[in-house]
């Protein structure tokens, strides 16, 4: 039908809408950052674990960053921009930059042997959960379902590993801190 | 800077300026593939109303929209954004000024939750705002661009919305304010409306009422360790109420309907007892009317087949300043038949069941002047002044829809609402008025026709103006709401 009314049409023009559209991309960039530094960092964590139930706790953990990873990745697509692989590579530095950290913080707190690196991926995860929250949200704002979609699941999986994380590193501080042992 | 809490809890005001709104004009051909995927078709042709009337787009983009007004001249107001429904993501609070000409600008406040209503009125523009621990009702002025918040006690922070303000023939100004509480009870579910932002918040009565003393129990999301904890009517969450305890009435409450000048004077309580006042309107007999919403069918004190209701205000004909004692229609213990919560037609099918709340209660105000099929989610509404567009007398209301399978597990209840009806207040009866082809939101049903109605207005043109929020998509599970969805429709009759 052919109105009669001239139509605002609201924030929905091309200027408006790809300004915006790159500025999510910068999110994204960011979001891909967060999520290597955290997958690298998990992945490292693994090899310094011997505790044989938290070690698979966090190989299972290593598997789903892998996947939520890609799903980073995808969002790109879904507004159509490409991602920065420089990013992506910092995301990588970042995560081993976390480990000393993770060792500076360790010495300074009196911890010893790896639970400085899971109390640095528990830290690594939430980041990495709030990245991908960040991005339901502009999904939201600019309304396009497929970003909401893409990347509910992975906030419900970090959601779930933030629990599993928080038990870990708690139950695991004393034997680090006060009897300065590994596990 | 303040150091006590109760200090750090009053609202302390916010800034509001104007500025350029980026937007486009747009063709049928553009409606047809907008670029928002939540909503990519917007098509007049989709929309059911009765023969010789017609429908149009006026304003498509709109994010989390409101509430509509209009000045006398035409220009339209429209009021948006902020930390609505659910309470992300927040989108620019503001109110959209759309002249005559076409040309448009920003009424842009620094407030979180951000306007629930607009209202034109002698040449100034109220509203309304949710937002920290009060409800704020404010004036601005179309002139100077000068803000005065006028109300600014009511007790809030948690679900339920502002109402009106709108004004009589008597020349006085008439505002409302929902319940802190979903159920009567401050509980966990749905945490990011209340218990993240204002764990403190709770409801207060419009008259001293005494506790039966039943507590609901539920775990506490807050902790390290999520325990169960018990919390009480009129109590902020995790804190009980005794059998026998009295909690004083206050004149600034919650769910309750008040009057004063237009300068926010002389405030008078008029109801309470009303769960969510969000929609307002007076004939031009000085009656008024409110929307009232149900309540819902989960968690701990869940409550099955609850109708919508509109409530007629009787103490609005009683002399202004005569009320010395307010009317008490039904919140938190009656529903909107008349029947208690705990009533065998009112017990639920999941959920815990409820328990009075309020031992020997005031008298019950109703029975409602309309009831609805529940989760009909009534909202704002307006009654029709012309001849020309018909139906002259009656009240249209907006209908936003129902939040089922999230609110209720019944099958029945997942197509109420999703249009405007209008309703005849003397006989207690309604009418569909405009809808889609199928029953439900078009982001649900196909095509590309309305969504979710939540306020309509006549304009001084004499057509009526449906103000649709957008698309809101529910699960068992949660709600997600999408920006640049909604759409203001204008319907005029041939």
């Amino acid at each position: 039908m052919e109105s009669s009314t001239k139509i605002t049409l609201v924030e929905l023009d091309q200027e408006t809408r790809e300004n915006q559209l790159d500025r999510a991309k910068a999110w994204f960039d960011n979001l891909l950052l967060t999520q290597s530094s955290c997958r690298k960092l998990v992945e490292d964590t693994v090899e310094k674990i011997e505790e044989p139930h938290i070690k698979q706790y966090l190989a299972e953990m290593a598997l789903q960053e892998q996947e939520h990873e890609e799903k980073a990745r995808e969002l790109f697509k879904i507004i159509g921009r490409e991602p920065s692989d420089m990013r992506q590579l910092l995301g990588q530095i970042a995560g081993k930059a976390r480990q000393a950290l993770g060792d500076f913080i360790a010495v300074s707190g009196s911890a010893k042997g790896p639970w400085q690196d899971l109390h640095q991926v528990y830290l690594s995860n939430f980041n990495s959960m709030g990245a991908f929250a960040v991005a339901e949200q502009l999904g939201l704002a600019l309304g396009i379902p497929a970003i909401v979609d893409t990347v509910f699941p992975v906030i419900a999986e970090k959601s779930t590993s933030q629990l599993l994380l928080q038990e870990c590193v708690l139950e695991m501080c004393s034997k680090s801190i006060l009897y300065h042992e590994p596990f | 800077m303040a150091t006590d809490y109760a200090s750090l809890r009053k609202n302390t005001g916010f800034s509001i300026s104007k500025s350029t709104l980026k937007n486009g004009t747009a063709s049928g051909s553009i409606l047809q593939n907008l670029p928002t995927p939540a909503r990519p078709v917007i098509n007049a042709s989709d929309v059911v109303v009765p023969e010789g009337y017609t429908v149009e787009p006026v304003m498509v983009g709109l994010s989390f929209p409101t509430d509509v007004s209009f000045a006398p001249d035409g220009t339209i107001f429209v009021s948006e954004g902020g930390s609505s429904w659910p309470t992300r993501p927040y989108m620019p609070a503001r109110i959209l000024v759309r002249k005559p000409s076409g040309e448009t600008e920003a009424i842009t406040m620094n407030v979180q939750a951000g306007p629930r209503s607009v209202t034109w009125h002698n040449g100034d523009l109220y509203f309304t705002l949710k937002g920290g621990y009060h409800m704020q009702v404010v004036r601005y002025s179309l002139e100077t661009g000068e803000m005065k918040i006028l109300i600014d006690a009511l007790p809030s922070g948690g679900w339920h919305e502002p109402g009106g303000p709108v004004f009589g023939p008597d020349g006085l100004m008439y505002f409302g304010n929902g319940s802190v509480t979903q159920q009567g009870v401050a509980l966990p579910a749905g945490f990011t409306v209340d218990l993240a932002k204002h764990p403190n918040a709770h409801d207060v009565p419009g008259q001293d009422v005494t506790l039966t003393g039943n507590n609901v129990r539920s775990r506490d999301p807050r902790m390290p360790y999520p325990y169960m904890v018990e919390s009480g009517a009129f109590k902020p969450f995790g804190t009980p109420a005794k059998k026998g305890e009295v909690v004083k009435g206050e004149l600034f409450c919650n769910s309750a309907v008040w009057r004063s000048r237009p300068d926010g004077t002389d405030v008078e309580l008029l109801a309470w007892g009303i769960r969510n006042p969000f929609g307002m309107a007076i004939n031009d007999d000085g009656e008024l009317y409110v929307t009232d919403n149900d309540f819902e069918e989960k968690g701990e004190r869940a409550i099955a087949n609850d109708p919508d209701r509109i409530w007629h205000i009787k103490k609005a004909r009683e002399p202004f300043g005569s009320v010395k004692t307010p009317d008490w229609y039904g919140f938190p213990d009656i529903c909107g038949d008349g029947l208690p919560v705990n009533h065998p037609s009112h017990l639920p099918s999941r959920g815990k069941a409820a328990e009075l709340l309020i031992e020997n209660p005031p008298k019950w105000a109703g029975p409602a002047a309309f009831l609805e099929k529940p989760h009909s989610c009534m909202c704002k509404m307006d009654f029709c002044r012309s001849d020309a567009f018909g139906y002259k007398g009656e009240l249209f209301v907006a209908e936003w829809g129902t939040l089922a399978p999230l609110n209720s597990p019944r099958p029945e209840d997942l197509d109420h609402g999703f249009r405007v009806i209008r309703v005849d207040v003397n006989k207690g009866t309604a009418e569909p008025f405009l809808h889609n082809k199928t029953m439900g939101p078009a982001s649900s049903v196909g095509g590309g026709g309305i969504e979710r109605p939540v306020s309509c207005k006549f304009g001084p043109d004499g057509s009526l103006y449906v103000l649709d929020f957008g698309v809101a998509k529910v699960t068992p599970g949660n709600m997600l709401a999408f920006a640049h969805t909604g759409v203001l429709w204008k319907v005029t009759r041939k």
